[in-house]
């Protein structure tokens, strides 16, 4: 298998869109630091899956060569708009949806003009990959997969990379803990909705840090359920299954709060 | 100015396969038919809204998912192609629609007022969210009338059912308050399914209605003894089991659209009118009509 790199990231936009604001700056900075390792990681190929893009039929993978546009996030409209230009691997994806659905995971491609582009997909990529130099393979989170089977959709995708022999990178994007605060605060004064979200985050995060994988594995589940995690924490899955589980430890360039939820940006070492 | 007044609330649901079925020229995949006692549901609904002549269209949509509040479509004219993401394949319509500003501000003011959060979109590149579109198009595809889009806050998936519904109860006496106060003549549609489990793969050909069914016969039985009722005019009744039907229907009413519009209309104990019931995808949808003009009941007053 060739794996370059693996990242988790977060997909909220407030701290691309509004890098200033002092809990975010953080969030903001990580992001550099993970943009210039994936950089020098020099993948040919980006397996992003992101929670924001969801689907409830099928296993979606994105194959349109080309995807332009201007996306406005259904939130946080009011901090700005997200354009991007993001180049397919479309040869690989091919390769996803034949090697799921042989495996009886149901998968198809997407190719529409003007097919909604999530925020989580963009934010990652503008910030990942800030000159658009990469090639991607976006997948989308079917809200009915469980975090194993978001796990072996990663692996098919890590192994076909590797059968066309592509240096690729994984990236899972998503949050931590999922409470946001349900009241207007002022931004510069945002910080992780309680100490017990806090906390958890930060365990879990020691974890991912000290490649303690068998003890990730095993609090996983009580996390999610303490925590409200995003969607499951299957961007985790994703990072397990492309990369093999094959990571013995992670730097953690940056933790903090996107009103309220827990985010992180972790760069594992593979 | 004349008091305004809720002429009538619709239970609007948004599957895209009933664009689709229909092939408008908005529309760019184009279908054999399919769904047709839904679809033709929808025009006897036409025909009624028709001779309401109401000045504005209230959309409640739970595809519209905001994390922080209720926000409300807060621009002139919005206008673009929407991409469904779950159903691209069925639905990329090209829309343009003119917005009600001025009594979608009133409803945040009076929404805030009554202690929510709500929030005014202002973005005039903003996606509108194909759920809105679904139902705007179903009911109205003229585009001829104005509209004020209302997000899902989707408090009852943060809170319990029963306090994410107290909060649309707050929304839809807000929304009402905003009508009367601002002299519109308002149609109210909410655009929820029913029951909501479906099926998780697509047939090869989407139209195939030999494939379509109800997912489950206790979703079924839900939908029918909730429709009974509401045809019956057993408002109390209906909203004493909402919890109930949403944890074991997996209705999509938790998103809050119907609470919203009853509540609105003063949860009328008028029997509403059923155009028509069918499955998409396994998933149970009503067209209702509450006539509130008809039934004398138009006026706030009278309908409380």
């Amino acid at each position: 298998m060739t794996l370059a790199a693996a990242f988790l990231v977060p997909g909220s936009p407030l701290p691309y869109l509004r890098k200033d604001n002092p809990p975010w700056l953080g969030l903001a900075a990580g992001y550099e630091k993970a943009a210039r390792a994936l950089a020098a990681a020099r993948p040919d190929v980006v397996l992003l899956y992101s929670t924001q893009w969801m689907a409830v039929l099928d296993q979606l993978w994105q194959e349109r060569p080309r995807l332009q546009g201007l996306h406005v996030d259904e939130n946080w409209y009011e901090f700005g708009e997200l354009p991007f230009d993001l180049s397919i691997d479309t040869e690989l994806a091919q390769a996803c949806i034949e090697n799921a659905n042989a495996l009886g995971l149901h998968s198809k491609g997407v190719d529409y003009d003007a097919f909604p582009i999530d925020t989580g997909t963009i934010v990652a990529s503008k910030s990942l990959d800030p000159e658009g130099t990469r090639r991607f393979v976006l997948a989308a989170n079917n809200l009915y997969h469980d975090f194993e089977t978001t796990r072996r959709i990663a692996t098919i995708a890590g192994e076909a990379a590797s059968t066309q022999g592509k240096r690729f990178a994984a990236v899972g994007v998503g949050g931590l803990s999922g409470t946001i605060f349900r009241e207007e605060i002022d931004i510069a004064d945002d910080r992780i909705a309680s100490d017990e979200d806090d906390r958890w985050n930060r365990r879990m995060l020691s974890l991912l840090e000290k490649g303690e994988t068998q003890e990730v594995d095993r609090q996983c589940a009580e996390y999610v359920q303490a925590a409200k995690v995003d969607m499951g924490f299957k961007h985790l899955a994703w990072i397990q299954g492309a990369t093999g589980g094959r990571y013995y430890g992670a730097r953690i360039h940056a933790y903090g709060p996107t009103y309220g939820a827990g985010a992180a940006v972790v760069e594992f070492k593979v | 100015m004349a008091k305004g007044e809720i002429l009538a609330g619709y239970l609007a649901p948004h599957p895209p396969h009933l664009v689709y079925g229909e092939n408008p020229p908005q529309n760019e995949p184009k279908s054999e038919g399919g769904w047709e006692p839904l679809r033709w549901a929808y025009e006897h609904a036409r025909e009624s809204l028709d001779r309401l002549e109401p000045d504005v269209l209230l959309v409640h949509s739970p595809h519209w998912i905001t994390q922080l509040g209720h926000h409300f479509l807060g621009v002139d004219k919005l206008s673009g192609k929407s991409v469904d993401p779950i159903f691209p394949n069925l639905f990329r319509y090209t829309f343009a629609l003119d917005v009600d500003v001025e009594l979608a501000e009133a409803c945040c003011e009076k929404a805030r007022a009554r202690g929510l959060v709500a929030k005014m979109m202002r973005n005039p590149k903003f996606r509108v969210d194909y759920g809105t579109i679904t139902t705007l198009h179903m009911i109205r595809p003229q585009w001829d009338i104005p509209v004020v889009g209302i997000s899902a806050n989707n408090s009852p998936y943060y809170l319990t059912t029963e306090e994410g519904l107290e909060e649309m109860d707050l929304l839809g006496k807000a929304t009402r308050e905003a009508i009367e106060e601002t002299g519109r003549r308002a149609v109210l549609l909410a655009s929820n399914t029913l029951s909501h489990f479906h099926f998780q793969e697509e047939p090869p050909l989407p139209e195939d209605m030999s494939r379509e069914h109800p997912f489950s016969h206790e979703g079924y039985r839900w939908d029918m003894r909730i429709i009974e009722l509401l045809r019956q005019g057993r408002t109390d009744e209906v909203f004493d089991i909402l919890p109930q039907f949403i944890e074991e229907a997996f209705a999509e009413v938790k998103s809050g659209a119907f609470t919203w519009m009853f509540a609105a209309m003063g949860y009328p104990k008028l029997p509403g009118k059923l155009h028509g019931y069918g499955t998409v995808i396994g998933t149970g949808n009503a067209v209702m009509e509450w006539n509130l003009a008809e039934a004398g009941m138009a006026r706030a007053e009278a309908a409380a």
